[in-house]
Protein backbone atom coordinates (compact mmCIF):
# COMPACT_ATOMS: atom_id res chain seq x y z
CA UNK A 1 0.00 0.00 0.00
CA UNK A 2 1.11 3.49 -0.75
CA UNK A 3 0.92 6.17 1.98
CA UNK A 4 1.53 7.26 5.60
CA UNK A 5 -0.37 5.54 8.18
CA UNK A 6 1.66 6.87 10.82
CA UNK A 7 -0.75 9.97 11.64
CA UNK A 8 -3.62 7.45 12.35
CA UNK A 9 -1.51 5.24 14.79
CA UNK A 10 -0.38 8.08 17.01
CA UNK A 11 -0.91 7.31 20.92
CA UNK A 12 -2.61 10.89 21.30
CA UNK A 13 -3.39 10.58 25.25
CA UNK A 14 -0.42 8.81 27.06
CA UNK A 15 0.97 7.77 30.63
CA UNK A 16 -0.02 12.04 31.63
CA UNK A 17 -3.51 10.61 31.39
CA UNK A 18 -3.49 7.62 33.19
CA UNK A 19 -1.97 8.71 35.77
CA UNK A 20 -5.00 11.49 35.97
CA UNK A 21 -7.33 8.94 35.05
CA UNK A 22 -5.75 7.30 38.45
CA UNK A 23 -5.37 10.04 40.91
CA UNK A 24 -8.60 11.11 40.14
CA UNK A 25 -10.37 8.28 40.98
CA UNK A 26 -7.52 7.67 43.82
CA UNK A 27 -8.78 11.33 45.28
CA UNK A 28 -12.78 10.41 45.19
CA UNK A 29 -11.97 6.79 46.12
CA UNK A 30 -10.20 8.07 49.47
CA UNK A 31 -12.91 10.76 50.22
CA UNK A 32 -15.67 8.05 49.64
CA UNK A 33 -13.92 5.53 52.12
CA UNK A 34 -13.54 8.61 54.49
CA UNK A 35 -16.82 9.79 54.55
CA UNK A 36 -18.24 5.79 54.92
CA UNK A 37 -16.13 5.44 57.88
CA UNK A 38 -16.99 8.83 59.19
CA UNK A 39 -21.12 7.43 59.05
CA UNK A 40 -20.40 4.14 59.39
CA UNK A 41 -17.69 3.83 62.11
CA UNK A 42 -18.10 6.95 64.15
CA UNK A 43 -20.33 6.67 67.39
CA UNK A 44 -22.40 9.81 68.15
CA UNK A 45 -21.10 13.33 66.61
CA UNK A 46 -17.89 13.35 68.37
CA UNK A 47 -15.84 15.27 65.95
CA UNK A 48 -12.91 15.66 68.63
CA UNK A 49 -10.93 12.81 67.54
CA UNK A 50 -10.93 11.81 64.30
CA UNK A 51 -10.20 8.20 63.17
CA UNK A 52 -6.95 7.79 61.06
CA UNK A 53 -8.65 6.81 58.06
CA UNK A 54 -10.96 10.06 57.98
CA UNK A 55 -7.35 12.04 58.42
CA UNK A 56 -5.88 9.86 55.59
CA UNK A 57 -8.98 10.64 53.10
CA UNK A 58 -9.26 14.04 54.00
CA UNK A 59 -5.26 14.43 53.16
CA UNK A 60 -5.19 12.27 50.15
CA UNK A 61 -8.19 13.73 48.77
CA UNK A 62 -6.87 17.38 47.79
CA UNK A 63 -3.14 16.60 47.27
CA UNK A 64 -4.16 13.68 44.28
CA UNK A 65 -6.63 15.49 42.46
CA UNK A 66 -3.86 18.73 42.69
CA UNK A 67 -1.61 16.06 41.90
CA UNK A 68 -3.91 15.21 39.02
CA UNK A 69 -5.32 18.23 37.94
CA UNK A 70 -1.27 19.73 37.52
CA UNK A 71 -0.36 16.81 35.51
CA UNK A 72 -3.47 16.79 32.91
CA UNK A 73 -2.63 20.51 32.29
CA UNK A 74 1.16 20.15 31.78
CA UNK A 75 -0.19 17.41 29.11
CA UNK A 76 -2.17 19.72 27.51
CA UNK A 77 -0.54 20.75 23.52
CA UNK A 78 -0.54 24.24 24.98
CA UNK A 79 -0.60 24.27 29.32
CA UNK A 80 -0.55 27.92 29.30
CA UNK A 81 -4.10 28.45 27.64
CA UNK A 82 -5.64 25.88 30.30
CA UNK A 83 -7.88 28.62 31.27
CA UNK A 84 -10.10 28.40 28.30
CA UNK A 85 -11.96 25.49 29.70
CA UNK A 86 -12.69 27.83 32.91
CA UNK A 87 -14.45 30.41 30.49
CA UNK A 88 -16.30 28.51 27.48
CA UNK A 89 -18.02 25.53 28.48
CA UNK A 90 -19.47 22.60 26.06
CA UNK A 91 -22.19 20.61 28.06
CA UNK A 92 -22.04 18.41 25.62
CA UNK A 93 -18.10 17.64 26.23
CA UNK A 94 -17.69 15.16 29.15
CA UNK A 95 -14.34 17.11 29.38
CA UNK A 96 -16.30 20.21 30.26
CA UNK A 97 -18.79 18.44 32.55
CA UNK A 98 -15.65 17.23 34.22
CA UNK A 99 -14.03 20.62 34.95
CA UNK A 100 -17.37 21.73 36.72
CA UNK A 101 -17.81 18.47 38.89
CA UNK A 102 -14.11 19.53 39.84
CA UNK A 103 -14.50 23.27 40.72
CA UNK A 104 -17.38 22.48 43.08
CA UNK A 105 -15.70 19.11 44.54
CA UNK A 106 -12.14 20.70 44.73
CA UNK A 107 -13.19 23.70 47.26
CA UNK A 108 -15.04 21.30 49.20
CA UNK A 109 -11.88 18.61 49.87
CA UNK A 110 -10.03 21.40 50.89
CA UNK A 111 -12.51 23.18 53.34
CA UNK A 112 -12.71 19.07 54.59
CA UNK A 113 -8.93 18.43 55.38
CA UNK A 114 -8.81 21.88 56.98
CA UNK A 115 -11.86 21.22 59.36
CA UNK A 116 -10.23 17.20 59.77
CA UNK A 117 -6.80 19.31 60.78
CA UNK A 118 -8.38 22.07 62.61
CA UNK A 119 -6.28 22.11 65.41
CA UNK A 120 -3.15 21.67 63.63
CA UNK A 121 -3.88 24.49 61.89
CA UNK A 122 -4.71 27.05 64.49
CA UNK A 123 -1.15 26.13 65.78
CA UNK A 124 0.90 27.61 62.83
CA UNK A 125 1.01 31.58 62.49
CA UNK A 126 1.92 30.72 58.56
CA UNK A 127 -1.94 29.14 58.40
CA UNK A 128 -3.72 32.55 60.58
CA UNK A 129 -5.68 33.50 57.34
CA UNK A 130 -7.26 29.97 57.45
CA UNK A 131 -8.25 30.56 60.67
CA UNK A 132 -11.70 32.59 59.88
CA UNK A 133 -12.22 30.45 56.64
CA UNK A 134 -12.22 27.57 59.20
CA UNK A 135 -14.69 29.58 61.73
CA UNK A 136 -16.94 30.55 58.93
CA UNK A 137 -17.11 27.03 57.46
CA UNK A 138 -17.77 25.77 61.34
CA UNK A 139 -20.73 28.62 61.29
CA UNK A 140 -22.35 26.74 59.04
CA UNK A 141 -22.09 23.39 61.19
CA UNK A 142 -25.90 22.48 61.25
CA UNK A 143 -25.49 21.72 57.31
CA UNK A 144 -22.74 20.01 58.23
CA UNK A 145 -24.59 16.43 56.78
CA UNK A 146 -25.88 17.55 53.64
CA UNK A 147 -22.53 19.19 52.61
CA UNK A 148 -21.04 15.77 53.85
CA UNK A 149 -24.14 13.95 51.80
CA UNK A 150 -23.07 16.89 48.62
CA UNK A 151 -19.23 15.80 49.05
CA UNK A 152 -20.17 12.46 48.51
CA UNK A 153 -22.13 13.06 45.55
CA UNK A 154 -19.68 15.69 43.92
CA UNK A 155 -16.70 12.19 44.22
CA UNK A 156 -18.89 10.68 42.75
CA UNK A 157 -19.33 12.68 39.66
CA UNK A 158 -15.40 12.84 39.70
CA UNK A 159 -14.95 9.18 40.34
CA UNK A 160 -17.24 8.22 37.27
CA UNK A 161 -16.57 11.04 34.79
CA UNK A 162 -13.22 10.11 33.86
CA UNK A 163 -14.99 6.40 33.07
CA UNK A 164 -17.54 8.35 30.85
CA UNK A 165 -14.91 10.65 29.42
CA UNK A 166 -13.50 7.73 27.41
CA UNK A 167 -16.66 5.90 26.95
CA UNK A 168 -18.16 9.22 24.88
CA UNK A 169 -15.60 8.54 22.04
CA UNK A 170 -17.86 5.96 19.40
CA UNK A 171 -14.28 6.05 17.27
CA UNK A 172 -12.43 4.10 20.24
CA UNK A 173 -14.06 0.72 20.41
CA UNK A 174 -12.47 -0.47 23.87
CA UNK A 175 -13.26 3.12 24.81
CA UNK A 176 -17.00 3.16 23.84
CA UNK A 177 -18.15 1.02 26.67
CA UNK A 178 -21.22 2.27 28.88
CA UNK A 179 -19.57 -0.16 31.83
CA UNK A 180 -16.39 1.99 32.06
CA UNK A 181 -17.66 4.14 34.42
CA UNK A 182 -18.78 1.57 37.15
CA UNK A 183 -15.97 -0.03 36.39
CA UNK A 184 -13.32 2.98 37.13
CA UNK A 185 -15.97 3.60 39.86
CA UNK A 186 -15.41 0.25 41.36
CA UNK A 187 -11.69 0.38 40.84
CA UNK A 188 -11.42 4.11 42.23
CA UNK A 189 -13.21 2.48 45.78
CA UNK A 190 -10.59 -0.24 46.14
CA UNK A 191 -7.91 2.51 45.63
CA UNK A 192 -9.28 4.99 48.14
CA UNK A 193 -9.80 1.41 50.67
CA UNK A 194 -5.89 0.87 50.22
CA UNK A 195 -4.52 4.42 49.92
CA UNK A 196 -6.32 5.62 52.97
CA UNK A 197 -5.01 2.37 55.19
CA UNK A 198 -1.49 2.50 53.88
CA UNK A 199 -1.57 6.74 54.65
CA UNK A 200 -3.46 6.01 58.03
CA UNK A 201 -0.59 3.43 59.39
CA UNK A 202 1.96 5.56 57.86
CA UNK A 203 1.18 9.03 59.76
CA UNK A 204 -1.69 8.75 61.86
CA UNK A 205 -0.82 5.67 63.93
CA UNK A 206 -2.10 6.74 66.92
CA UNK A 207 -5.75 7.15 65.77
CA UNK A 208 -5.79 4.15 64.16
CA UNK A 209 -9.03 2.06 65.22
CA UNK A 210 -9.01 -1.78 64.10
CA UNK A 211 -12.45 -1.74 64.08
CA UNK A 212 -12.18 0.50 60.73
CA UNK A 213 -9.54 -1.41 59.11
CA UNK A 214 -11.44 -4.69 59.47
CA UNK A 215 -14.18 -3.01 58.34
CA UNK A 216 -13.12 -1.52 54.89
CA UNK A 217 -11.16 -4.82 54.40
CA UNK A 218 -14.36 -6.43 54.44
CA UNK A 219 -15.62 -3.47 52.44
CA UNK A 220 -12.62 -3.93 49.59
CA UNK A 221 -13.11 -7.73 49.41
CA UNK A 222 -16.81 -6.96 48.29
CA UNK A 223 -15.88 -4.02 45.58
CA UNK A 224 -12.95 -6.44 43.91
CA UNK A 225 -15.56 -9.14 43.93
CA UNK A 226 -17.72 -6.66 42.10
CA UNK A 227 -15.04 -5.43 40.17
CA UNK A 228 -14.02 -9.10 38.74
CA UNK A 229 -17.17 -9.29 37.13
CA UNK A 230 -17.73 -6.33 36.02
CA UNK A 231 -14.43 -6.78 33.64
CA UNK A 232 -15.84 -9.86 32.28
CA UNK A 233 -19.04 -8.10 31.29
CA UNK A 234 -16.93 -5.65 29.55
CA UNK A 235 -15.32 -7.90 27.43
CA UNK A 236 -18.15 -9.94 26.85
CA UNK A 237 -20.70 -6.73 26.11
CA UNK A 238 -17.41 -5.48 23.72
CA UNK A 239 -17.63 -9.00 21.60
CA UNK A 240 -21.14 -8.43 21.57
CA UNK A 241 -20.93 -5.39 20.20
CA UNK A 242 -20.53 -5.92 16.46
CA UNK A 243 -18.52 -3.70 14.42
CA UNK A 244 -14.53 -3.31 15.29
CA UNK A 245 -15.81 -3.96 19.00
CA UNK A 246 -14.91 -7.75 18.60
CA UNK A 247 -11.68 -7.54 17.17
CA UNK A 248 -10.56 -5.09 19.16
CA UNK A 249 -11.21 -7.01 22.12
CA UNK A 250 -9.77 -9.89 21.45
CA UNK A 251 -6.54 -7.94 20.04
CA UNK A 252 -6.37 -6.84 23.46
CA UNK A 253 -6.72 -9.62 25.49
CA UNK A 254 -4.14 -11.78 22.99
CA UNK A 255 -1.91 -9.61 21.85
CA UNK A 256 1.44 -8.15 23.09
CA UNK A 257 2.44 -6.31 26.08
CA UNK A 258 -0.66 -4.82 27.00
CA UNK A 259 -2.23 -8.28 26.90
CA UNK A 260 0.38 -9.33 29.42
CA UNK A 261 -0.04 -6.07 31.29
CA UNK A 262 -3.77 -6.79 31.74
CA UNK A 263 -3.54 -10.57 32.46
CA UNK A 264 -0.54 -10.41 34.93
CA UNK A 265 -1.02 -6.48 36.18
CA UNK A 266 -4.65 -5.71 36.59
CA UNK A 267 -5.99 -9.62 37.06
CA UNK A 268 -2.99 -11.15 38.57
CA UNK A 269 -1.45 -8.51 40.90
CA UNK A 270 -4.39 -5.93 41.34
CA UNK A 271 -7.40 -8.09 41.74
CA UNK A 272 -6.08 -12.14 42.43
CA UNK A 273 -3.23 -11.16 45.10
CA UNK A 274 -5.77 -9.27 47.30
CA UNK A 275 -7.89 -11.79 46.85
CA UNK A 276 -5.63 -14.55 47.81
CA UNK A 277 -4.25 -12.56 50.94
CA UNK A 278 -8.02 -12.40 52.12
CA UNK A 279 -8.08 -16.35 51.63
CA UNK A 280 -4.87 -17.18 53.04
CA UNK A 281 -3.42 -14.32 55.21
CA UNK A 282 -6.62 -12.30 56.51
CA UNK A 283 -8.70 -14.73 57.00
CA UNK A 284 -12.11 -13.77 58.43
CA UNK A 285 -9.79 -10.37 58.51
CA UNK A 286 -8.12 -10.89 61.12
CA UNK A 287 -6.33 -7.50 61.66
CA UNK A 288 -2.08 -8.35 60.47
CA UNK A 289 -0.45 -4.99 59.42
CA UNK A 290 2.35 -6.61 57.68
CA UNK A 291 -0.44 -8.28 55.37
CA UNK A 292 -2.30 -4.93 55.56
CA UNK A 293 0.05 -2.89 53.79
CA UNK A 294 1.50 -5.07 51.44
CA UNK A 295 -1.69 -5.68 50.06
CA UNK A 296 -3.02 -2.16 49.90
CA UNK A 297 0.06 -1.43 47.89
CA UNK A 298 -0.64 -4.32 44.97
CA UNK A 299 -3.97 -2.90 45.50
CA UNK A 300 -3.19 0.55 44.30
CA UNK A 301 -0.61 -0.80 41.47
CA UNK A 302 -3.29 -2.41 40.37
CA UNK A 303 -6.03 0.36 39.95
CA UNK A 304 -2.94 2.11 38.11
CA UNK A 305 -2.55 -0.30 35.59
CA UNK A 306 -5.80 -0.74 34.80
CA UNK A 307 -6.35 2.95 33.79
CA UNK A 308 -2.73 2.41 31.88
CA UNK A 309 -4.29 -1.23 30.22
CA UNK A 310 -7.04 1.13 29.05
CA UNK A 311 -5.93 3.98 27.93
CA UNK A 312 -3.01 2.04 25.69
CA UNK A 313 -4.79 -0.69 24.75
CA UNK A 314 -8.21 1.51 23.65
CA UNK A 315 -5.83 3.64 21.48
CA UNK A 316 -3.71 0.93 20.03
CA UNK A 317 -6.34 -1.79 19.19
CA UNK A 318 -9.26 -0.14 17.43
CA UNK A 319 -9.80 -3.37 15.01
CA UNK B 1 -28.13 26.04 6.88
CA UNK B 2 -27.58 28.80 4.04
CA UNK B 3 -25.40 26.02 1.65
CA UNK B 4 -25.26 22.61 1.42
CA UNK B 5 -21.46 21.43 0.52
CA UNK B 6 -20.68 18.19 -0.86
CA UNK B 7 -17.02 17.06 -2.05
CA UNK B 8 -17.38 14.12 -4.65
CA UNK B 9 -14.53 11.84 -4.56
CA UNK B 10 -15.02 9.77 -7.88
CA UNK B 11 -12.53 6.69 -7.17
CA UNK B 12 -13.00 5.33 -11.13
CA UNK B 13 -11.52 8.41 -12.20
CA UNK B 14 -9.13 8.95 -9.40
CA UNK B 15 -4.97 8.38 -10.79
CA UNK B 16 -3.13 8.41 -7.69
CA UNK B 17 -1.22 11.02 -8.34
CA UNK B 18 -1.02 12.67 -5.35
CA UNK B 19 -1.50 16.42 -6.84
CA UNK B 20 -4.38 17.04 -4.16
CA UNK B 21 -2.30 16.24 -1.39
CA UNK B 22 0.56 18.33 -2.57
CA UNK B 23 -1.89 21.16 -3.73
CA UNK B 24 -3.45 21.02 0.07
CA UNK B 25 0.27 21.43 1.48
CA UNK B 26 0.83 24.71 -0.34
CA UNK B 27 -2.46 26.02 0.28
CA UNK B 28 -2.46 25.32 3.87
CA UNK B 29 1.17 25.13 4.54
CA UNK B 30 1.14 22.05 6.02
CA UNK B 31 4.20 20.58 7.51
CA UNK B 32 5.92 17.54 6.05
CA UNK B 33 5.11 15.04 8.76
CA UNK B 34 1.30 15.21 8.77
CA UNK B 35 -1.49 15.32 6.29
CA UNK B 36 -4.97 17.11 5.80
CA UNK B 37 -5.02 15.35 2.80
CA UNK B 38 -3.67 11.50 1.26
CA UNK B 39 -4.89 9.39 -1.40
CA UNK B 40 -3.94 6.02 -0.26
CA UNK B 41 -2.95 3.60 -3.13
CA UNK B 42 -3.57 -0.49 -2.76
CA UNK B 43 -3.27 -2.91 -5.00
CA UNK B 44 -5.37 -5.70 -4.81
CA UNK B 45 -6.01 -9.42 -5.75
CA UNK B 46 -3.38 -12.16 -7.30
CA UNK B 47 -1.68 -12.01 -10.78
CA UNK B 48 -2.96 -11.54 -13.28
CA UNK B 49 -6.89 -10.15 -11.76
CA UNK B 50 -5.04 -6.88 -10.54
CA UNK B 51 -6.87 -4.21 -9.50
CA UNK B 52 -5.81 -0.75 -7.67
CA UNK B 53 -7.83 0.61 -5.31
CA UNK B 54 -8.01 4.58 -4.45
CA UNK B 55 -8.76 5.87 -0.72
CA UNK B 56 -9.14 9.63 -0.10
CA UNK B 57 -8.30 10.36 3.47
CA UNK B 58 -9.07 13.37 4.76
CA UNK B 59 -12.05 15.47 7.07
CA UNK B 60 -15.74 14.54 6.22
CA UNK B 61 -17.43 17.62 7.55
CA UNK B 62 -19.53 15.66 9.42
CA UNK B 63 -22.96 16.85 9.57
CA UNK B 64 -23.36 14.92 13.26
CA UNK B 65 -19.52 16.16 14.02
CA UNK B 66 -18.17 14.12 17.30
CA UNK B 67 -14.80 16.46 17.43
CA UNK B 68 -17.30 19.17 18.15
CA UNK B 69 -19.81 17.87 20.59
CA UNK B 70 -16.62 16.57 22.50
CA UNK B 71 -14.37 19.94 22.37
CA UNK B 72 -14.52 21.51 25.90
CA UNK B 73 -14.29 25.19 25.01
CA UNK B 74 -15.88 24.87 21.71
CA UNK B 75 -13.09 25.58 19.80
CA UNK B 76 -14.21 22.96 17.52
CA UNK B 77 -17.13 24.19 16.12
CA UNK B 78 -20.01 23.92 13.12
CA UNK B 79 -20.48 27.26 11.02
CA UNK B 80 -23.52 28.00 9.56
CA UNK B 81 -23.64 26.53 6.47
CA UNK B 82 -22.25 23.22 8.37
CA UNK B 83 -18.73 23.26 8.13
CA UNK B 84 -16.62 22.28 11.02
CA UNK B 85 -14.03 24.67 11.77
CA UNK B 86 -10.91 25.23 14.50
CA UNK B 87 -10.89 28.04 16.48
CA UNK B 88 -6.79 28.02 17.14
CA UNK B 89 -6.94 30.60 19.76
CA UNK B 90 -9.12 28.79 22.47
CA UNK B 91 -7.90 25.23 21.08
CA UNK B 92 -5.54 23.89 24.19
CA UNK B 93 -4.62 20.57 22.43
CA UNK B 94 -6.08 18.24 24.56
CA UNK B 95 -6.78 15.88 21.91
CA UNK B 96 -9.71 14.82 23.09
CA UNK B 97 -11.58 15.53 18.75
CA UNK B 98 -8.13 13.88 17.63
CA UNK B 99 -9.64 10.94 19.40
CA UNK B 100 -13.10 11.34 18.50
CA UNK B 101 -12.70 11.69 14.58
CA UNK B 102 -13.44 7.98 13.68
CA UNK B 103 -11.76 9.03 10.06
CA UNK B 104 -8.60 10.06 12.17
CA UNK B 105 -8.86 13.46 9.81
CA UNK B 106 -6.99 15.45 12.87
CA UNK B 107 -3.63 16.25 13.78
CA UNK B 108 -1.42 18.57 15.68
CA UNK B 109 0.56 20.99 13.49
CA UNK B 110 4.02 20.58 14.80
CA UNK B 111 4.83 24.25 14.21
CA UNK B 112 1.66 25.71 15.61
CA UNK B 113 1.16 23.20 18.45
CA UNK B 114 -2.53 23.13 17.45
CA UNK B 115 -5.29 20.78 16.28
CA UNK B 116 -5.58 21.19 12.46
CA UNK B 117 -7.64 19.56 9.47
CA UNK B 118 -9.26 19.97 6.06
CA UNK B 119 -11.73 23.03 6.23
CA UNK B 120 -12.44 22.77 2.63
CA UNK B 121 -10.02 25.89 2.33
CA UNK B 122 -13.17 27.54 3.60
CA UNK B 123 -10.93 30.86 4.35
CA UNK B 124 -8.85 31.15 1.37
CA UNK B 125 -10.80 29.62 -1.52
CA UNK B 126 -14.19 28.78 -1.04
CA UNK B 127 -15.68 31.93 0.88
CA UNK B 128 -14.34 33.93 -2.19
CA UNK B 129 -16.06 31.57 -4.50
CA UNK B 130 -13.71 29.40 -5.32
CA UNK B 131 -12.80 25.79 -5.22
CA UNK B 132 -11.10 24.15 -2.61
CA UNK B 133 -7.05 23.25 -4.08
CA UNK B 134 -7.45 19.75 -4.45
CA UNK B 135 -10.72 20.34 -6.69
CA UNK B 136 -8.99 22.52 -8.78
CA UNK B 137 -5.59 20.92 -9.43
CA UNK B 138 -7.37 17.29 -9.95
CA UNK B 139 -6.15 16.62 -13.58
CA UNK B 140 -8.36 14.07 -14.06
CA UNK B 141 -11.87 15.59 -12.72
CA UNK B 142 -12.08 13.05 -9.63
CA UNK B 143 -12.77 15.44 -7.43
CA UNK B 144 -15.90 17.74 -7.67
CA UNK B 145 -17.63 20.45 -5.11
CA UNK B 146 -20.55 22.45 -4.80
CA UNK B 147 -23.55 23.19 -3.25
CA UNK B 148 -26.29 20.74 -3.70
CA UNK B 149 -28.98 23.25 -3.34
CA UNK B 150 -28.06 24.68 -6.72
CA UNK B 151 -29.35 21.88 -9.00
CA UNK B 152 -27.63 22.83 -12.02
CA UNK B 153 -24.39 22.34 -10.44
CA UNK B 154 -22.52 19.56 -11.04
CA UNK B 155 -22.07 17.35 -7.75
CA UNK B 156 -25.52 18.13 -7.83
CA UNK B 157 -25.66 16.40 -10.87
CA UNK B 158 -23.49 13.81 -10.69
CA UNK B 159 -24.74 12.73 -7.25
CA UNK B 160 -28.22 11.81 -8.68
CA UNK B 161 -26.76 9.92 -11.74
CA UNK B 162 -24.16 7.78 -9.47
CA UNK B 163 -24.45 5.69 -6.31
CA UNK B 164 -22.91 7.18 -3.33
CA UNK B 165 -21.25 5.97 -0.33
CA UNK B 166 -20.62 7.54 2.62
CA UNK B 167 -17.63 6.58 4.24
CA UNK B 168 -18.77 4.77 8.10
CA UNK B 169 -22.05 6.28 7.08
CA UNK B 170 -23.14 3.48 9.76
CA UNK B 171 -22.10 5.52 12.89
CA UNK B 172 -24.42 8.41 12.10
CA UNK B 173 -21.76 10.69 11.55
CA UNK B 174 -23.58 12.41 8.11
CA UNK B 175 -20.09 12.87 6.10
CA UNK B 176 -20.28 16.00 2.96
CA UNK B 177 -17.77 13.87 1.45
CA UNK B 178 -18.93 11.32 -0.33
CA UNK B 179 -17.37 8.61 -2.62
CA UNK B 180 -17.92 6.90 -5.95
CA UNK B 181 -17.07 3.64 -5.56
CA UNK B 182 -15.00 1.63 -7.54
CA UNK B 183 -15.98 -0.30 -10.12
CA UNK B 184 -13.23 -1.58 -11.70
CA UNK B 185 -10.39 -4.45 -10.44
CA UNK B 186 -10.11 -6.94 -8.00
CA UNK B 187 -12.60 -6.23 -4.64
CA UNK B 188 -10.62 -7.07 -0.95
Amino acid sequence: MWGSVEQYSTIHWSWAIAIYLFLAGLSAGSIIVALLVKWNRHERSNSSIWDAMIKAGSVVAPVAIFLGLFILVIDLGRPLSFYWLLVRYNVTSVMSLGVLFLLIYTPIVVVFMLLVFERSVIKYPFFAPLESLINLVKSFHSYAKIIEYFLFIAALCVGSYTGFLLSALYAIPLWNSPLLPILFLTSSLSSGVAVNILIGLLFFKSTINAESIKYLLVLDTRVILTELPLLGLFFIGLFYAGGDAPHAAKMALTEGFWAGIFWLGVIGVGLGLPLLTVIIALRSHVYRVGYVVVNSMVVILGVLMLRYYIIYAGQIYLG
Amino acid sequence: MEKQYRLLYDENLCIGCQACNVACRVENSVPDEVYRLQVHLQTKGEFPNLGMNFERLSCMMCENPPCVSVCPTNASFQSKDGLVHINERACITCKYCILACPYHARFINPIKNVVEKCNFCYETRVSKELLPSCVSICPTDALSFGDMRQKNSLVYQKSHKEVLVFPKAHLGTKPKVAFIPNRKGAKS
